[in-house]
């Protein structure tokens, strides 16, 4: 009956949702046939689609079932469609944590990683890295020093970003790889230079000095990389907390991150700028009248952020937050409620009597 | 034997960071920025989700309820953004489809939102502007490698749309047997005879 039903919402939809009613084990089965030779990529994409769907839905492999279908799923690698190699660089992710005797791959992948197809180059890098342990670390240190100064921004972003989650293999790697960091961060494309950033900061995080240093000189330059510039708000924010005076260069950055031509920036450095103990009544002035035009722009998230930030200032500084009143009335018949909530209960913080019956 | 059972539990550290290291997170500047992506369907089921932190949701069962409770709190109200259990959640949706982003409280909510606008145009170019549940499905695989090519454990690797279509929009084998050129057929057919004096 309900099996009934079923099909005749299907047949509504307009036919069914081909990977609906997946049964694990008959999906297992049907990953023999990577053992096949010719491989067929369209069937084995197909049926790697399906295994990877059901990891999704949450569907348990014991760790035999998982050996069994990543060690077929090896068997691809002949093939050279692209498509099904990136599939397979997913399933080795997604069976790493699963599987035994992951590391029977790590040839097959650093052939990958080094060889001339960019786009098999960085997505083999983060397979790689998703298997690599304490032990195999030395043997692909050299490849990862390379990838990471590659020309290529995509293998660039993939060493880096996978260098970052290799800390929790060898806790000392950003450091050792840090020389090839400060390169990237020279790259002209904002995400490399954003990664490269995080490498850099994971590197020297324990060292006050080496990190003014690095945030002084990119203060200078002025990353291109919104992310980037928002990392560097953070990190110069952080150093601002720890120093007995306030640096008033760096404050004076941040501020100048008010005129950023990207609102992320924008927003990053007025929530900073009052967060933080050490700013002047000026910096939070000008801080509150960016987030003030925030309050009326059409992008909900945009007055979602201004008003939730205004909110947290109205604990400290009800009074430089009175200014805003007008737009944060505007706010209470806001469509989205959390806007509305945030509206209310920053305006019982400020407001006086006199706004009471508007 | 023993270092793949090492590899797994260094596997099972990579998205982790334990909950002290989550309370500093407003202080401690870091690349892990998203903790959640997610593409729902119309009824609130799961079509493809990915979690990046251990600590929030370790299992699919809180995972599928945390999803049921946030359609069931967004699929009325298109307004955007909704903070829901102690993350800032934003969202979009169109015919039979919910895409959302998950965050930290702490979160700049624009960067959140720049994650979602590339999900969002980035499937929306795979399918060709039919954003609709029954052409996600026919292009699961690429639409799975998208998401992979957007965030990486947590970080940000990509939040161009345009630049992340070039990278998984692979698929040149569209056209039928009898529509192929010459080069395509003799380069399957040259495959095909290798692997058969290989074997």
């Amino acid at each position: 009956m309900n099996a009934f039903k079923r099909d005749k919402k299907e047949e509504e939809e307009g036919g069914g949702n081909p990977f609906q009613n997946l049964e694990k084990t008959t999906v297992l089965q049907e990953a023999r046939t990577f053992n096949d030779t010719p491989v067929n990529p369209r069937k084995c994409a197909h049926i790697l689609t399906k295994i990877l769907y059901l990891l999704n839905q949450g569907e348990q492999l014991g760790t035999t079932e998982a050996t069994e279908a990543f060690f077929a799923m090896t068997k691809l690698f002949q093939s050279r469609d692209v498509v099904l190699r990136r599939l397979v660089y997913l399933g080795i992710k997604e069976l790493s944590s699963l599987a035994e005797d992951v590391i029977i791959v790590t040839s097959s992948l650093t052939k990958d990683m080094t060889g001339k197809e960019d786009l098999y180059r960085a997505a083999a890098i983060r397979a790689l890295c998703t298997i690599t342990d304490g032990g195999m670390l030395a043997a692909i240190e050299r490849y990862m020093k390379q990838a990471i100064v590659d020309r290529s921004p995509a293998v660039s972003s993939a060493a880096l970003v996978s260098s970052l989650h290799l800390t929790s293999v060898s806790s000392d790697i950003a450091r050792r790889w840090a020389y090839e960091a400060q390169e990237a961060l020279n790259s002209t494309n904002v995400m490399v230079q954003y990664h490269a950033l995080g490498v850099l900061y994971q590197a020297r995080k324990t060292d006050k000095l080496a990190v003014i240093k690095l945030v002084a000189k990119l203060m200078r330059t002025s990353p291109k990389s919104p992310y980037a510039a928002c990392m560097l708000i953070r990190m110069a924010c952080k150093l601002l907390e720890d120093m007995e005076e306030g640096e008033d260069s760096m404050l004076g950055f941040i501020e100048c991150c008010l005129r950023h031509k990207s609102e992320m920036v924008v927003y990053e450095a007025a929530h900073a700028l009052v967060n933080f103990g050490k700013s002047g009544l000026k910096e939070i002035g000008s801080a509150i009248s960016v987030l003030q035009l925030f309050c009326g722009s059409p992008k909900p998230a945009l007055r979602f952020a201004a008003v939730r930030t205004l909110n947290k200032v109205a604990m400290t500084h009800p009074a430089a937050v009175t200014a805003c009143n007008l737009d944060l009335e505007n706010l209470i018949t806001d469509s989205n409620r959390s806007i509305a909530t945030l509206a209310i209960t920053t305006l019982l913080k400020t407001g006086a009597e006199s706004s009471v019956d508007r | 034997m023993n270092r793949a059972s090492s590899s797994k539990s260094s596997q099972h550290n990579l998205i982790q960071y334990s909950p002290v290291l989550n309370d500093l997170y407003e202080s401690e500047p870091t690349l892990y920025t998203v903790k959640g992506m997610a593409i729902l369907d119309n009824d609130g089921n799961r079509i493809l989700a990915k979690y990046y932190d251990k600590n929030i949701f370790p299992t699919a069962k809180e995972q599928k309820a945390f999803e049921k409770n946030l359609f069931n709190k967004t699929h009325r109200a298109n307004a955007e953004i909704i903070m829901l259990d102690g993350l800032t959640c934003v969202y979009r949706s169109n015919v039979d489809l919910f895409f959302y982003v998950m965050g930290s409280s702490h979160e700049n909510e624009l960067i959140l939102m720049s994650v979602l606008n590339c999900l969002y145009d980035s499937v929306s170019q795979i399918l060709r502007k039919n954003v609709e549940k029954r052409a996600v499905l026919d292009s699961l695989d690429i639409v799975m490698l998208a998401m992979d090519e957007i965030c990486d454990g947590g970080i940000i690797l990509d939040a161009d749309a345009t630049s992340v279509v070039q990278r998984v929009a692979l698929r040149t084998d569209d056209i039928p047997l009898g529509e192929q050129t010459v080069a395509q057929v003799l380069q399957s057919a040259k495959e095909q005879l290798k692997w058969s004096l290989l074997k």
